[in-house]
């Protein structure tokens, strides 16, 4: 019969699946993309062959080079690098940009000989690709469009993130049976604690309760800007956006005790000086890429003269180190995602926007969700996220109620694990993705409610 | 003839002694409009000793109003921390020969120039077009608040209301499984004897959930378990429409919370006293001279 699509290759019948699936995470920070196929992986896709690339077009002054997607780990000096994301607030907005690197990363001929083996034709591969909640039609139109018509993918399945995550291996520790690939846990309170903004996803058999999701504003591009607003007091590092996350990365944690820690980090004032407690109180050496490749922490030293360091004197090797001092600065910045209030956001921290999520369910499934919450996603990286979280519900919530919070082990990587989950099974994965010969005959009104779970039309 | 001091004959007028008439002055004490009293010209002083100390102190039209400045501050405060490119930056992509036009090749069909442009009239659009994600979020609210419903959706219950920027979980009165903010679960009644994590794992045991025995005893729960949604309910709950991107923003907290912590601008201890002249926090006389040498606002004024 005619088929509509002219351009792909005709060894493909219009319903069947291509044998390769491409499991495309599309996020705000990083694109995690890798592939699966139900026919000939027996056992779901390792986590090994997920491939984490930066989502962003990087602009080096230095270099006067400009790195797309997967070039930037190619650079050698990542100070004054000028970043431009294409995904704003988790949503593909920008589609030029994202064109770009995509192409870079899967279609183009040195995403093939790249190392990383991502190359592939996009009209023999399915794709997955996940989005943010809430979307806007017309972003949810722009993608559905972009993928069939410009990018020619045989088949495509667009879903949450948070979906993807009931497919996963479950992180929780009593769970004594393991569920066969495919099948979704049953309930589920996603966490995803992103780039962007935090979302709290409530998931039934892997399904969204659409009415319950809320979204906290405040991700790591809040923290990592505000970071920087703090280091600037003393440094200006207003455009080393790399520099910032990587410190953010490495010495900032979420306090159990804030007020203590808080007393900690004091100087004193005028007449009662104290001792900065030099146990969370840091010195951090910035990179320079010429000598020091990547930054690096120690204690603090109170003696040291920052100005010969920075002049190379009295340093090792004589290089030139250029040291930040990090007190407070270290806790105050996670704390922001529990208490928002701190910089004048008029939302609640997270404990209480997970709260709210839950109240927003019908009574006799709270506690089950309050029993299955996991936390996902960059951010939660940051030790001491989940014993706060955990800790805040616990005195939020009545003394009986149960709640088992746990943190995926590769939070950044799980929403790509869950989905290499779903692809291995064939029968699940036939279910849910949409071919571009119904696309053609069915528009794309159908599509989006098809995506959105409304099985009938 | 007249005999007294008036010469002309006048009815007798006699001065009655009040308070205003003893020892007049010249002048009165006349009531006028104020800027105390004259709100919509007023906007309350900036200066707190005044604003306690005026008479009555300031009224809640003045409180609003200064407020509202403090509220623009924050919020352009909290867009710049969100911001997504860092300053206003400009990267061409297409426009470079080696690295993109290699991407050519590999996709499969059109020419060189046809393929960066997007291959249908749709994708060029898309491509080409700068929208940011502020112009996609208005052109929805709009939407919704011209039809009344989202984008591919079937009709919505009432007529098309105003698309509210209002959080789920703040409104009043919503029919339907709306959110309340109370952040306790104030509703989860006493887990009775069966124990929790069991009955965690038997709630959606089977397909014909065997929750119709639970259904009746909604009202006198003390001893039981909250009651299930049947499965006609969670069906219900499955397929509802997806919320819009602000009704899903997380509410402000319950009214209960302590009120947002201050720190010292300069050191980011606890702030403790207040610059009278730019209002910024401060922890200690040390963190205040720094702030008065080099960041207070009104440096110059």
């Amino acid at each position: 019969m005619a088929r509509q699509k002219s351009l792909t290759t005709p060894t493909l019948s219009p319903n069947d699946l291509a044998p390769r699936t491409l499991i495309l995470d599309n996020g705000a920070h990083t694109l995690k993309a890798g592939f699966s196929s139900p026919l000939t992986d027996p056992a779901p896709a390792t986590p090994s062959a997920c491939h984490i690339i930066p989502n962003c077009i990087a602009r080096s002054t230095r270099d006067r080079r400009t790195y797309i997607g997967p070039e930037l780990t190619t650079c050698a000096d990542y100070g004054d690098l000028a970043y431009r994301r294409p995904v704003e607030k988790g949503y593909i907005v920008n589609w030029e940009g994202e064109k770009a690197i995509w192409e870079r990363s899967f279609f183009s001929k040195d995403a093939h000989i790249d190392g990383a083996g991502l190359g592939c034709d996009p009209a023999e591969t399915n794709l997955i690709l996940t989005e943010a909640p809430n979307a806007p039609a017309s972003l949810q139109r722009n993608a559905d469009e972009m993928v069939f018509e410009e990018f020619g993918f045989g088949a495509y399945y667009r879903t949450l993130g948070s979906s993807l995550n009931a497919y996963a291996p479950s992180p929780f520790p009593s769970t004594t049976t393991t569920v066969p690939a495919g099948v979704p846990l049953e309930c589920l309170l996603v966490i995803d604690a992103g780039y962007s903004h935090t979302t709290i996803t409530p998931l039934h058999h892997g399904r969204p309760l659409q009415t319950a999701i809320r979204r906290l504003e405040i991700g790591g591009k809040t923290l990592t800007n505000r970071l920087k607003e703090l280091i600037s007091r003393t440094f200006d590092v207003h455009r080393e956006d790399h520099i910032v996350e990587e410190i953010k990365e490495d010495v900032c944690y979420v306090s159990r005790t804030f007020p203590q820690d808080l007393e900690k980090t004091w100087k004193g004032g005028r007449y009662d000086g104290r001792e900065l407690d030099t146990g969370v109180v840091v010195d951090y050496v910035l990179p320079d890429y010429e000598h020091i490749k990547r930054g690096f922490y120690r204690p603090h030293d109170a003696h040291v003269n920052l100005r010969n360091r920075a002049l190379g004197i009295g340093t090792e090797t004589g290089r030139r180190e250029h040291v930040v001092t990090l007190g407070n600065e270290r806790f105050t910045v996670p704390e922001l995602v529990f208490t928002p209030s701190d910089i004048g956001m008029q939302q609640a921290g997270l404990c209480h926007t997970v709260l709210q999520s839950v109240n927003a369910l019908p009574e006799g499934l709270r506690q089950a969700y309050l029993a299955n919450i996991l936390v996902v996603g960059g951010t939660s990286l940051l030790p001491g996220f989940v014993e706060r979280l955990e800790a805040e519900l616990r005195s939020a919530v009545d003394e009986d109620t149960v709640i088992r919070v746990a943190r995926a082990e590769d939070p950044v990587g799980n929403v790509w694990s869950g989905g290499a989950r779903l692809a291995a099974d064939e029968a699940a994965v036939r279910g849910v993705m949409v071919t571009r010969q119904e696309w053609a005959e069915n528009g794309e009104g159908w599509v989006r409610r098809r995506f959105a779970g409304k099985k009938g039309r | 003839m007249a005999t007294g001091p008036l010469r002309f004959r006048t009815p007798h007028i006699e001065e009655l002694p009040t308070a205003q008439s003893r020892q007049s002055a010249g002048f009165a004490w006349v009531a006028v409009s104020t800027a105390q009293d004259d709100p919509a010209k007023n906007w309350g002083t900036t200066n707190r000793k005044r604003a306690r100390a005026s008479l009555g102190g300031q009224t809640e039209q003045q409180k609003e109003a200064l407020s509202a400045r403090a509220q623009r501050e924050t919020e352009r405060r909290i867009k710049e921390l969100n911001n997504d490119n860092s300053r206003d930056v400009v990267i061409e992509v297409a426009k470079k020969p080696g690295q993109s036009a290699g991407g050519g090749g590999g996709g499969g069909g059109g020419g060189g120039g046809a393929f960066k442009a997007g291959k249908t009239a749709g994708t060029k659009k898309i491509l080409a077009s700068g929208k940011t994600f502020a112009h996609f979020l208005d052109d929805e609210e709009a939407e919704i608040a011209r039809t009344g419903r989202r984008e591919g959706e079937v009709e919505a219950p009432g007529a098309a209301q105003r698309a509210s920027k209002t959080p789920l979980a703040r409104r009043k009165a919503r029919e339907g499984s709306s959110a309340s903010d109370s952040p306790a679960p104030s509703a989860v009644v006493a887990m009775g004897p069966p124990p929790v994590p069991r009955a965690a794992s038997t709630y959606f045991a089977a397909e014909p959930m065997p929750v119709d025995d639970l259904d009746d005893d909604e009202e006198d729960s003390e001893d039981q378990l909250p009651c299930l949604p049947t499965s006609a309910e969670m069906e219900a709950l499955l397929n509802a429409p997806p919320l819009t991107y602000n009704q899903a923003r997380a509410a402000p907290p319950p009214a209960s919370m302590p009120p947002p912590r201050r720190f010292c601008e300069t050191c980011g201890y606890w702030g403790r006293a207040r610059c009278m002249k730019c209002g910024a926090m401060t922890c200690s006389v040390v963190c205040k001279d720094e702030h008065d040498q080099s960041k207070c606002l009104k440096m110059y004024a």
